[in-house]
């Protein structure tokens, strides 16, 4: 399949956020052998690199058709089928996480509106949220990318 | 009604294939905007907040730290020198290797937390070994498939991490502990089939002329693997790491042994580890994600109250109830993969099991037994197909030899089932 946004960019991003989460956790438990303290930070930080690496690794694995779904019926059938059922299934993704952003998009006006303020480091909280609007388009526009390329496959077997 | 359609819409999208997720996701925004038709936004502002909620837990960071733990043990080259050491340990006759292959899944089960990185690694070595003994290769698929599935019982385990955010009175340490010993019956329920099968059959013949591995340099050569699953399940026992902080050290572990020790991983290699360790972690934790969206409509419409009002009426008592219960999920784990079975059903079960009065650890273990027999029973079997895919054979190929150890696996899990002490005899004792 031919991609023109490449998937390494999501997937490079998700890659970082697990190398760092590691490292965060690593040294966690150094600081605490050798300071008998912890960072109170690396929670917050931790579980928001959590969250960036599921929406980012997601897209990834959306451009690659890697999502966990029953394969049963999916597999079956002919050729054709097989892609109509994958059209159908990726628009619904697409449409899905379009929604989401909008929600995502909702949370994130009214965070910057009331001016909220994440609980540990008390930095403003849509500069961790805002992330996963974008990500949702992200996931949306894979999911439209799988779709347009499976659909001109069917066209062409016509 | 609105509940009807929310279940309605979700199997039959399912069944669609499309992506579990998005079934979830969409079932539960549908259901949510339909409820509350008349408010602003239809209410849907929950969406996000549950799908938020349902992964930005400081806990569930245990879980990708465990698949990467997976990812580098999978490389790392410790299966090969496990199954030298084994070998040398059971020594060379038929029937041997099947056990060596379950032995070695249940040691890198105490290491990884996931059934198909186990089978990838196990199956790795074990396929073309039990290949050059004689074994037709749709049984060695079948027994590597089913020893997998002890992973997810055995601690570490993904699959306790899942349950443990999802069911209140139910800790990780509880639960890693709680699985051990259902873990280790589990193996020895495959080991007897397995073994019995060989001999029955004339299996690897030819294994008996094959060298046997002196005992002391293979015991020198394995160390380092046998060394991890001390480092993990005795470094959370004496209070040194939480099971979040075990698996990074593990993981630090496992890539100084790989890169340093055995030398089978290279720098170049690192990037692909963490893609693949990203890529498993993200598509289970997306589902979960979205599972939120579908649980809080769940609960919302209050789906699970006319569910356990009617089998406590039905007269059928705890056990007959437990019973149906584990039978449908066993029919439905069949076809979905263990952690998508315990975000569906864990809204409904949950109330369940309170109005029961089942203990939530035990009752964790025993619908993660009932998944990991999910793992290895045809037609979807996670750990099964990726021991096909070494085997190169097909899924079909196994129903004559799969059958057996699915059946031994279940007579484990129903002495889990009547004797809940063989669960929860370790974690009382640990004092959890």
């Amino acid at each position: 399949m031919k991609r023109r946004v490449p998937v390494a960019l999501e997937e490079g991003l998700a890659v970082a956020c697990m190398a760092l989460l590691l490292a965060i956790t690593i040294l966690n438990v150094l600081t605490r052998y050798f300071t008998d303290q912890s960072f109170a930070w690396s929670e917050e930080i931790s579980v928001f690199l959590m969250v960036l690496m599921t929406l980012a690794g997601a897209s990834a694995a959306t451009g690659r058709d890697r999502h966990i779904r029953i394969e049963y019926f999916y597999d079956r059938g002919t050729a054709q089928r097989q892609r109509r059922l994958k059209i159908f299934g990726t628009c619904l993704v697409a449409l899905l996480f379009m929604v989401l952003a909008l929600l995502f998009g909702r949370v994130v006006a009214d965070e910057i509106r009331f001016e909220e303020t994440s609980m540990g480091l008390g930095i403003p909280r849509w500069w961790f949220t805002i992330f996963s609007p974008l990500l949702c388009i992200g996931i949306a526009l894979r999911s439209i990318g799988v779709a347009w390329s499976t659909a001109r496959v069917l066209e062409d077997g016509r | 009604m609105i509940g009807l359609t929310l279940f309605m819409l979700f199997i039959v999208l399912m069944l669609a294939g499309v992506p579990i997720g998005a079934a979830l996701g969409l079932g539960g925004i549908v259901a949510i905007g339909w409820a509350n038709a008349d408010t602003q936004w239809w209410g849907l502002l929950a969406a996000p907040q549950n799908m938020q909620a349902g992964i930005a837990k400081y806990p569930l960071l245990a879980l990708p730290m465990f698949v990467l733990v997976g990812a580098i043990f999978d490389r790392s080259g410790v299966a090969q020198r496990l199954v030298d050491f084994a070998v040398a340990c059971v020594g060379r006759s038929a029937g041997m290797l099947p056990m060596v292959a379950v032995l070695v899944a249940m040691v890198l089960g105490g290491i990884s937390g996931s059934g198909p990185a186990n089978a990838a690694a196990v199956g790795g070595v074990m396929i073309a070994a039990m290949a050059r003994a004689g074994y037709p290769a749709p049984f060695s698929a079948s027994v590597v498939g089913s020893a997998a599935a002890t992973d997810i019982l055995i601690p570490p385990s993904i699959a306790f991490v899942v349950y443990s955010v999802s069911v209140p009175g139910a800790s990780v340490p509880a639960l890693f502990a709680a699985g051990m010993l259902p873990g280790i019956l589990a193996g020895l329920a495959l080991i007897v089939p397995a073994v019995w099968l060989s001999r029955q059959r004339g299996y690897g013949a030819a294994e008996a002329e094959l060298p046997r591995p002196p005992f002391w340099p293979s015991l020198r050569q394995a160390v380092w693997g046998l060394a991890a699953p001390v480092l993990i399940l005795g470094g959370m026992r004496v209070g040194w790491f939480t099971p979040t902080e075990a698996a990074a050290v593990a993981a630090v572990y496992g890539l100084f042994v790989g890169m340093v020790i055995h030398r089978s991983i290279g720098f170049g290699d690192l990037y692909e580890i963490f893609r693949d360790a990203t890529e498993t972690s993200a598509v289970i934790m997306i589902v979960m994600a979205l599972a939120g969206i579908f649980a809080y409509s769940v609960n919302t419409l209050g789906l699970a109250d006319p569910l356990v009002q009617a089998v406590q009426a039905s007269g059928v008592g705890s056990a007959g109830a437990l019973l149906a219960l584990m039978m449908v999920l066993l029919v439905v784990g069949m076809f979905l993969d263990g952690v998508s079975i315990f975000l569906i059903f864990l809204p409904l079960l949950y109330p369940l099991m309170l109005a029961f009065q089942w203990d939530p650890v035990w009752f964790g273990v025993l619908l993660t037994m009932v998944v990991a027999i999910g793992q290895f029973t045809p037609p979807m079997a996670v750990n099964l197909l990726v021991a096909c895919r070494l085997a190169q054979v097909r899924i079909e190929a196994t129903l004559p030899h799969v059958g057996w150890l699915v059946l031994s696996f279940m007579l484990a899990t129903a002495a889990v089932a009547l004797f809940p002490q063989i669960a929860l005899w370790l974690p009382r004792s640990l004092g959890y």
